[in-house]
């Protein structure tokens, strides 16, 4: 086969898989670009189920971007098939909603979904068929607009076998275990794992927001988890991947929510080692000079979620350290 | 007796209650507890039980003296306090839906909060009534709704003497809902699903409001009310009974029908047009003969919206 004929045949193709009218005039499609290559594995990074979180967007155009040079200069390297969903909620990433606009509907609480039926349901269904059948599926969520988060990848303990060798590859910063009992079974991960089709939820950095070192640790872990699978071939130059995991789970990660409602500013710095403590930030009130509540550290450890929109009520999350002793880590 | 379930600051407002009705002999146990305004554009729930609390006040003072309070009922109009006052369903703060927050916890976000302080002041009463509407598009006939009910909740339903009980099996969906987290306490619980949202629907309030004095007469809870004959017999409903139509083409959809009326199979219930050409694209026919039970409000119609829902009368098990 010529080069030319070589590139013609991996060239990515952008594809619509789910197509449906909207009440006046327009029709929403959902897209994919596919990356062809050889008879190898399948794989699929999906962001954007929640319309306020772009961090996974820039994920897609990152690894695009690899591709895309992959396949002009040594195309036989990809040896099996990449999917890119950059923008599953697509109305509402285009109309900055979270959730499903109209249907006031999680995205990420309607799986699996059915083939008939609302929108929410029908897409569910769509999502899940595209993807079962994958080596591996990426679910890039940032946080929401109030936390910060480090890289990070969360699993299912019920899962915990299958997945955290996969995870561990993945250059992110923390593995986080979460017991069984506290999942939502609604999910797209928890769906396709169910069904044999492993997904690693990764999250990072905070809604509304793109981290652009955080995405490019996730890009060199997505391609060095694609080698390991046999998607790349052996001996494919990738980024290198320096970051090991921490592990957390429910009996090393503390909470701190807010005492008192007011305005969160913080003290410490997101992704630093802690003392316990050591000041984290302070609840402040703007209609006086005086600090309402001191937001200390319960603990030896790293603080991995740091609160980044500052007004808070009373009960709101301002931060998450995960404890260096007495855990897993 | 008027409390606070729970009192919270503000970041820069005044802080903020939810406050509560306590009714009947303060010695005795809690009997009935009714919550609305889990979410807040749940108007027909909140409307009902102000109304209802207005009413066990007057008869509390005497107004009605051949009735009598005679166990104690608790009556939350509305815990999304600010989702009431802001229109919104969710808690506006974060857009979190406190009926996914059960059973919430003292020291979690502030939905948890609020949760945990609604499931602590309900989860003993002898009987539990969550009232809710479908969402602002849809229209839904009173009715009780039952989800993995117990024998006894089965029975129980009818004395609210509605024309609908719909039974459901408990779905993941709904493990961190208040109905949900009521079910591992002793007692009985009730969902109810009037109108739609975002409006007070005055013909399904008045119903439910009868249907709530004739629950607390049949319980013993209001001594001396005297129960009507209802019109037409209760009908127990399963979900292989419901027959749903949803949009085949996305459009404007039409119609003047009222639930609560029994239709033929085949009869036209409404029209969906083409939005920018206005032609009829599709009519809807009823799938089946039964109950006009619930019908889309909202006239601009994605492809696959549930546009209606008739149900058929079950011969035999199922109206017991």
């Amino acid at each position: 086969m010529s080069p030319r004929a070589a590139l013609k045949h991996a060239a990515p193709s952008i594809e619509t898989f789910f197509t449906i009218d909207l009440p006046y005039c327009e029709s929403m499609e959902i897209r994919r670009t596919r990356f062809s290559g050889g008879a190898g594995p399948r794989a699929a990074v999906v962001a954007g189920i929640h319309g306020d979180e772009l961090e996974g967007l820039y994920v897609c155009h990152r690894l695009a971007a690899w591709l895309e040079e992959l396949l002009r200069t040594t195309p036989q390297a990809l040896l099996g098939t990449v999917e890119l969903y950059p923008a599953l909620n697509t109305l509402g990433l285009d109309t900055l909603t979270r959730g499903l606009p109209v249907f006031d509907t999680d995205l990420n609480r309607a799986f699996p979904g059915s083939a008939g039926g609302p929108l929410p349901a029908r897409l569910a269904a769509a999502i899940m068929t595209a993807l079962e059948g994958a080596v591996l599926v990426v679910d890039i969520h940032a946080s929401n607009i109030y936390l910060r988060e480090i890289p990070q990848v969360r699993i299912n303990q019920e899962f915990e076998g299958l997945l955290v060798p996969i995870a561990r590859r993945m250059n992110l910063d923390m593995i986080w275990l979460h017991g069984a009992a506290t999942v939502l079974e609604t999910t797209l991960a928890h769906s396709l794992n169910l069904r044999g089709t492993p997904c690693l939820v990764a999250e990072m950095g905070v809604g509304m927001r793109v981290t652009p070192e955080y995405c490019d640790q996730l890009v060199a872990g997505i391609l060095n988890a694609w080698r390991e699978l046999g998607i790349l071939a052996p001996g494919t130059p990738l980024p290198p991947a320096t970051h090991t995991p921490l592990i957390a789970d429910d009996s090393n990660v503390h909470y701190l929510n807010a005492q008192t409602s007011g305005m969160f500013v913080a003290a410490a710095s997101h992704w630093t080692d802690v003392h316990r403590g050591e000041l984290l930030g302070s609840i402040v009130s703007p209609f006086g000079g005086s600090v309402l509540s001191e937001v200390r550290s319960p603990v030896d450890g790293i603080l991995f979620t740091l609160r980044e929109y500052p007004l808070v009520y009373e009960g709101s999350l301002m931060a998450r350290v995960m404890a260096r002793k007495g855990g897993r880590s | 007796m008027i409390r606070n379930l729970l009192c919270m600051t503000a970041p820069v407002r005044d802080g903020f209650d939810i406050p509560c009705h306590e009714l009947g002999p303060a010695s005795s146990q809690l009997s009935v507890a009714l919550v609305g305004g889990l979410h807040g554009d749940e108007i027909n729930g909140i409307f009902i039980l102000s109304r209802l609390a207005d009413f066990l006040n007057s008869v509390e003072k005497g107004d009605y003296p051949e009735l009598r309070l005679a166990k104690r009922v608790l009556v939350i109009p509305a815990v999304n306090v600010l989702g009431v006052n802001q229109r919104t369903r969710t808690w506006p703060f974060d857009k979190s839906d406190i009926n996914r927050m059960f059973p919430g916890s003292t020291g979690g976000e502030t939905t948890q909060r609020i949760a945990y302080a609604v499931l602590e002041a309900t989860k003993r009463a002898e009987f539990r009534i969550d009232i809710h509407t479908a969402g602002v598009d849809f229209e839904e006939l009173p009715q009780v709704r039952l989800y993995g009910p117990s024998d006894a909740e089965r029975e129980t339903a009818r004395w609210f003497g509605l024309s609908a009980i719909m039974e459901r099996s408990m779905s993941p969906v709904f493990t961190t809902t208040l109905k949900h987290s009521w079910k591992v306490w002793p007692g009985q619980s009730f969902l109810l699903r009037v109108g739609q949202a975002g409006t007070v629907q005055l013909e399904h309030c008045q119903r439910v409001f009868r249907a709530l004095v004739s629950f607390l007469g049949r319980t013993g809870v209001l001594e001396g009310v005297q129960l009507a004959v209802e019109d037409e017999d209760t009908c127990y409903f399963d979900k292989a009974s419901g027959y749903r139509v949803f949009a085949k083409k996305a459009g404007t959809f039409v119609s003047d029908r009222q639930v609560g009326r029994w239709v033929g199979a085949g009869q036209e219930l409404g029209y969906i047009y083409d939005s920018f050409n206005g032609n009829v694209i599709e009519k809807v026919l009823s799938p089946a003969a039964g109950l006009l039970t619930g019908i889309r409000r909202h006239p601009l119609l994605f492809e696959g919206d549930l546009i209606l829902r008739v149900n058929k009368k079950i011969a035999k098990a199922g109206n017991r």
